[in-house]
């Protein structure tokens, strides 16, 4: 299983260079003010700037195109079922099927909000590793367990990852046919999983003798360093563009208040 | 069962955030209240890494195939940390795998924890009843199919109420079934998948079950 999540954080970009606690917050309030637009007018708007960013992110297309792909089939399903069943006025008839006006816009609105956000969500964990950005989120205020939670669990995926591959390989050159569901091979599987999260338990327990030795005691660092100091970290350019992304952010929320 | 980004209206997305935060302040007092949780902190961590890497793994449901959501297990297995749990895992789907997305991962949350935390009590009231592993059986499976029962009608009624379209009210109720009726098979498969897990750990490891922060 490879992540891959921040194989691009090297680059040299401005988006590169921001500081990952401003970046949190200023592409974190886009997001959301995204998620608020639900005028189509703001659409192009909305595009524009996702357009623009990528483009001074330095991500590559393909990086992007890969990702979109995932999540498809809900959108897909989106696509083709809302111009179909949703609405009234019916502005195209073929045969039975009719392409309805309110559903194609509804459409229209949840792909332009999907890919969006979506795009801004690669540009803020893309253009970073993913360690300064949960270093970010914890000097904002997210708690310390869902902190040490996060970077643990991060740690071992791939390793987890790892061993089920080995596993499930085992089980293959055993004869296991996986493609069949039975009793019996409900039980295989069960045991797959079972022997996975055992294993899990298992290296918790060395993890955890391995962290005290090295000192972890919870409750012992609180850092709070929060968004004052870093805006008195950032650079002049940085801190002008944190201010214009909340900006951008907060009048597409006054425009789509105000439509 | 994720819903993804642009799908739901802003209210709902941030109500989504509301609720997720109440529950995460709900749930770390009661991992605190009972005192220093640096051991709980790692095992639970890779637990969460481990159910993560399981539910990649499909089960087959000819012509088609499933992964398993778990969360009724979660709870079972790690009892108030579950929704942290669930929260990271699905922050991890998110943004590696683009599962969801980070404005409905409020909702995403509270639609998987609350149940997966209802299911850890439903579990636990097997504590009430003669020692047999029948009973034990029965409670995880109540609590794995009915974890994610109430997380299937969760995400139906959200999804399909909250498209912004008009759709008839007999189209939409008829969304809304056809929705809970694929995902009642899948909470029979899981309540079975947890009813042999609970069993495997039994078996193999009944510290998994034995180390819940409510005992």
């Amino acid at each position: 299983m490879k992540l891959a999540l921040d194989q691009y954080a090297h680059l040299d970009s401005p988006l590169h260079c921001w500081n990952q606690q401003l970046k949190l917050i200023a592409l974190g309030g886009l997001i959301f003010a995204f998620a608020f637009v639900e005028t189509l007018a703001l659409l192009p708007a909305m595009v524009l700037i996702t357009a623009v960013l990528y483009r001074l992110s330095h991500l590559p297309l393909h990086f992007l195109m890969s990702r979109l792909r995932y999540p498809g089939i809900f959108i897909a399903v989106a696509v083709v079922v809302l111009p179909l069943v949703s609405g009234e006025t019916v502005i195209w008839e073929w045969g039975g099927i009719a392409i309805r006006q309110e559903g194609l816009l509804s459409m229209l609105l949840i792909v332009t909000r999907f890919v969006c956000i979506l795009t801004i969500s690669l540009i803020l964990f893309g253009t970073a590793p993913f360690l300064s950005s949960i270093k970010a989120m914890r000097s904002l205020g997210l708690p310390r367990i869902i902190v040490d939670m996060t970077l643990l669990s991060y740690r071992y995926l791939e390793s987890f990852g790892e061993i089920l591959t080995t596993m499930q390989r085992a089980m293959k050159l055993r004869g296991f046919d996986i493609h069949r569901l039975s009793r019996h091979n409900a039980k295989r599987l069960a045991s797959l999983i079972g022997s996975l999260l055992v294993r899990s338990y298992e290296q918790s327990q060395q993890v955890y003798q391995a962290m005290i030795l090295r000192g972890y005691s919870y409750g012992l660092r609180r850092q709070h360093a929060g968004l004052g100091a870093a805006l008195q970290e950032a650079t002049a350019p940085m801190q002008f563009w944190f201010w214009f992304t909340c900006a951008i952010a907060l009048s597409l929320i006054i425009a789509e208040t105000l439509s | 069962m994720h819903i993804p980004d642009g799908i739901l209206p802003p209210t709902v997305a941030i109500g989504g955030y509301a609720i997720t935060g109440g529950m995460i302040w709900y749930s770390l007092r009661k991992i605190n209240q009972y005192g220093d949780p640096s051991e709980q902190v790692p095992r639970a961590s890779l637990l969460t890494a481990g159910f993560f890497v399981a539910s990649l793994i499909h089960i087959p449901i000819p012509p088609f195939s499933i992964h398993l959501i778990l969360n009724g297990l979660v709870g079972v297995v790690l009892g108030y940390f579950a929704f942290p749990a669930i929260l990271i895992g699905l922050f991890f789907q998110a943004v590696m795998f683009q599962h969801g997305g980070l404005s409905s991962l409020g909702v995403n949350a509270a639609m998987m924890g609350i149940p997966a935390i209802l299911g850890y009590h439903l579990f636990q009231l097997h504590q009430s009843f003669p020692k047999s592993q029948r009973w034990t059986s029965v409670f995880a499976f109540l609590a794995g199919a009915g974890a994610l029962g109430l997380s299937a009608i969760i995400f139906t009624v959200l999804v399909v109420t909250t498209i912004p379209a008009d759709m008839n009210a007999t189209l939409e109720r008829n969304a809304i079934y056809l929705g809970l009726a694929g995902y009642s098979v899948q909470a029979l498969i899981e309540g079975t998948f947890t009813t042999l897990l609970v069993s495997f750990f039994q078996r193999v490891k009944p510290e998994l079950l034995s180390h819940s922060i409510d005992k």
